[in-house]
């Protein structure tokens, strides 16, 4: 039976083929390191975010008198809805830190150059996409944290000079966070970033696949320094094959994941959730302290810090420019960043700036 | 390609830089205003009351105004004492804008009881309004609750300093212990309520059956009848003990919850072992 579906499934779509090139025959560098399965790990997280959020989207209502209500409901009357809420809004949060570790080691084994410099521009545009989709998500349930975050948020682009007011009117529709904001919001959420999102993640897999996995800097490198000028796939026949063992890799890295969303679902399942989060939105009452999602306080508390709120926002455009096209201005030949102190000293600079910028803005 | 890149931001970079003094205002306001634009309306009372012509016993009128519950709840100098806030010169013109000021000592119940209806009734009927009525004795409102620095009232305000002034605190005591297993209940459910919010539970039916129950409890004090208060606290007791129940349910589905993804976690930390264990034996 099973092998009359694939022998059927064979003509039509050469399944044989198929599963022999990319999962028996596909090998993986020898010394590939447990960092490369995060990208697997996003994908399956995303997979798990996909899956809730259909759940939570038939039993949500987007509108400001009800969204607050039905998301109540979805977390005390409809059958495991809790789990659900709870699995997208610790999912969305580690999600947002899985993006940022794979790029880290990316960044950090110096895997974005030549020739993949586009795989990491589109990897970079997917961790925008990731991070407006935590930030549209955010406002859906309502509550005063949720509003009022939005409400500090979307004022950003106000320091923009001429285009600023237009940009955060065009983002809230209208002059404050109203129902307008979050109809629009929504949108977003639903069905403008996923379409964007499948298309960046089928350019980054395109291109991964294309080019091939590359070997980390540690060890046997000396292969990765030639001149790129034409193409050739780069293929390990020495490596180990994918299938098993490094799928089997894979999927134990996603039930860490897993196993650290429930760990967090079990003991910690406020963490998401201080006391504005289980308050219904109010404009009138300004809660004592406002604060974005903490992916968002590094930036926002550069702005606050920056006494010219304008020149904070080219800063912070510059930088992410800078972050953009990274492999265009990295463009020393060297992959191993321990041995080029320069380059190591201004990222550990740039990391502990980060997080200082994060607790400071916490507080 | 590098400084063609560096010399683009350079291009992006001057205009703004540039014009970098631009919107002074905003760099004050950022972040540091109140967000609530709508909310931002003179109140002229407010403003004279608090400035420096005002002698200062009145000044500190407003500051612990600002204190109060009603403040919180966005009842101003002009709810209780008439006059029109948006209007500086006539604000406190009794007849072209109705100002009332500061009533007579038995009317005060009837300006308090212009929203505290429910109350007003009782406490008319009660002795204590019955004595203000006839000689001016009894305690209005404000003996009890003050009447800036007013706080969300609890059993508390029946101490032996208030309530002896008048009479021997003996009846006073008699009132608290007919009180107290209602009040007792009432506290508990408060805590429930709390500790559910910590939970991230907004347990909406349960609190509006509590804040109800609770008013007309707390109403029912007015009458300072202590027959009356003793009579009605099994009718409380019930009503309070069905809310009870409802966030008892909660938190034990709270603690099932727990349980479920406790289960999910042993699963998926299981199944990872397996894939870790199976992925360092040896292929081929
Ligand atoms: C331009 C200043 C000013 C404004 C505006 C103002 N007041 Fe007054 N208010 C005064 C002064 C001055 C007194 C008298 C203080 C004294 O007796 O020494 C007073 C007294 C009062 C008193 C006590 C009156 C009494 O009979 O003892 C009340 C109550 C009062 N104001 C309420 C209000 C309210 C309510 C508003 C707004 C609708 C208001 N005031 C607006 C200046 C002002
Ligand atoms: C909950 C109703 C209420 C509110 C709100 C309120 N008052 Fe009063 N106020 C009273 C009552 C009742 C009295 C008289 C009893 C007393 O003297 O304490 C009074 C007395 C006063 C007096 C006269 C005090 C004196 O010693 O003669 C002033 C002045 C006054 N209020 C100003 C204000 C101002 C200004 C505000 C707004 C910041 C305000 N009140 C808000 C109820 C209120
Ligand atoms: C303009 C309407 C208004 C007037 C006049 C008014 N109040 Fe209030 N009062 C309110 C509102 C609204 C609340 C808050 C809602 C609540 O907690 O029930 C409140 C709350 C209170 C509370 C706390 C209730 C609680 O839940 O514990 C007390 C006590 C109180 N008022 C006493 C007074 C007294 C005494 C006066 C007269 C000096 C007065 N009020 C006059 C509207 C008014
Ligand atoms: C301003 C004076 C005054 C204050 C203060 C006062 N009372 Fe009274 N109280 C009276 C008067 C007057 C009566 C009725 C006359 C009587 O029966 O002696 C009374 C009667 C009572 C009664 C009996 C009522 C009845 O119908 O039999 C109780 C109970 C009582 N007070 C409780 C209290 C409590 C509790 C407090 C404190 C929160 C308090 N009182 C504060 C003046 C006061
Ligand atoms: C003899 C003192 C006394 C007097 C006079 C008095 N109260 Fe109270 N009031 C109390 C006490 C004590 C409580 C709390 C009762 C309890 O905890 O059950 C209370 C509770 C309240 C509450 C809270 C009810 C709630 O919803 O929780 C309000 C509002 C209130 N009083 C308003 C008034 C008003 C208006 C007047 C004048 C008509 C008045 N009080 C007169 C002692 C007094």
């Amino acid at each position: 039976m099973w092998d009359r579906v694939r022998n059927w499934l064979d003509v039509r779509i050469g399944i044989n083929d198929l599963v022999e090139e990319e999962v028996r025959a596909y090998r993986v560098p020898k010394n590939i390191n447990i960092f490369y399965t995060l990208g697997v790990v996003t994908i399956a997280g995303y997979l798990i975010q996909v899956i809730t959020g259909i759940l939570l989207l038939i039993y949500y209502v987007p509108h400001p008198d009800h969204a607050f209500q039905s998301v109540q409901g979805i977390m005390n009357k409809v059958p495991f809805g809790w789990l659900f809420r709870q699995m997208h809004v610790m999912g969305s949060n580690l999600l947002i830190g899985v993006v940022f570790a794979h790029m880290l080691t990316v960044f950090l084994m110096g895997n974005y150059k030549r020739p993949r410099e586009l795989t990491w521009i589109v990897g970079a545009l997917l961790l925008f996409v990731s991070v407006a989709f935590g930030f549209s998500g955010y406002l859906l349930p309502w509550t005063q944290l949720s509003y009022w975050a939005t409400t500090v948020a979307t004022a950003i682009p106000t320091a923009v000079p001429y285009m600023g007011d237009l940009v955060a009117n065009v983002l809230r529709g209208g002059e404050s966070v109203t129902g307008a904001t979050l109809s629009r919001f929504f949108a977003f959420h639903i069905s403008i970033l996923p379409p964007i999102f499948l298309m960046l993640l089928g350019l980054h897999l395109f291109l991964t696949k294309r080019i091939g996995i590359s070997g980390t800097p540690f060890g046997l490198s000396a292969e990765e320094k030639r001149p790129w000028t034409e193409y050739h796939k780069k293929n390990h026949p020495d490596g180990y094959p994918y299938y098993p063992r490094f799928f089997q890799k894979d999927l134990f890295m996603v039930m860490v994941y897993l196993a650290v969303m429930f760990f967090l679902i079990t003991f910690a399942p406020n963490l998401f959730f201080p006391g504005d989060a289980t308050m219904p939105a109010d404009p009138y009452r300004t809660p004592a302290s406002i604060r974005p999602e903490w992916y968002l306080l590094a930036p926002y508390q550069m702005l606050k810090i920056i006494p010219n709120k304008f020149l904070g926002v080219i800063i912070q455009v510059a930088l992410f420019v800078l972050f953009l096209f990274w492999p265009f201005f990295d463009t020393e030949k060297e992959k191993n960043i321990m041995k080029r102190p320069f380059l190591r000293g201004m990222f550990l600079a740039a990391f502990a700036l980060w997080v200082i910028l994060m607790f400071w803005g916490r507080s | 390609m590098r400084s063609l890149v560096l010399s683009l931001l350079l291009i992006a970079g001057l205009p703004g830089i540039s014009s970098a003094g631009y919107r002074e205002d905003f760099a004050r306001e950022f972040m540091s205003k109140t967000w609530s634009g709508e909310r931002i309306e003179e109140n002229a009372c407010i403003d004279c009351h608090a400035s420096e012509r005002m002698k200062p016993v009145f000044r500190e009128i407003v500051d612990e105004w600002r204190k109060s519950w009603h403040a919180q709840n966005d009842i101003t100098c002009h709810d209780c004492h008439g006059g029109d806030p948006k209007d500086p010169s006539l604000a406190m013109s009794h007849q072209q804008r109705g100002f009332i000021g500061v009533p007579p000592y038995a009317k005060i119940p009837d300006l308090c009881g212009r929203c505290h209806v429910g109350i007003l009734r009782y406490f008319n009927e009660s002795g204590h309004g019955k004595a203000l009525r006839t000689s001016g004795k009894g305690p209005h409102c404000v003996v009890c609750h003050g009447s800036h620095n007013i706080q969300k009232a609890n059993i508390e305000i029946i101490s032996e300093q208030r309530c002896s002034k008048c009479h021997t605190y003996g009846r006073a005591q008699d009132m608290k212990q007919a009180m107290f297993l209602v009040e007792k209940k009432i506290t508990e459910i408060e805590d429930g309520i709390k500790a559910l919010r910590r939970a991230g539970i907004y347990p909406e039916e349960q609190e509006q059956a509590f804040f109800s129950t609770q008013a007309e409890f707390r109403t029912l004090f007015h009458t300072v009848d202590v027959n009356l208060v003793k009579e009605r606290t099994g009718e409380y007791t019930r009503k309070l003990d069905d809310i009870e129940k409802g966030i008892s349910g909660t938190f034990a589905d709270l603690r099932s919850r727990k349980n479920f993804s406790g289960f999910l976690m042993l699963l998926v930390s299981g199944m990872g072992v397996v894939m870790l264990l199976l992925s360092k034996t040896p292929k081929e």
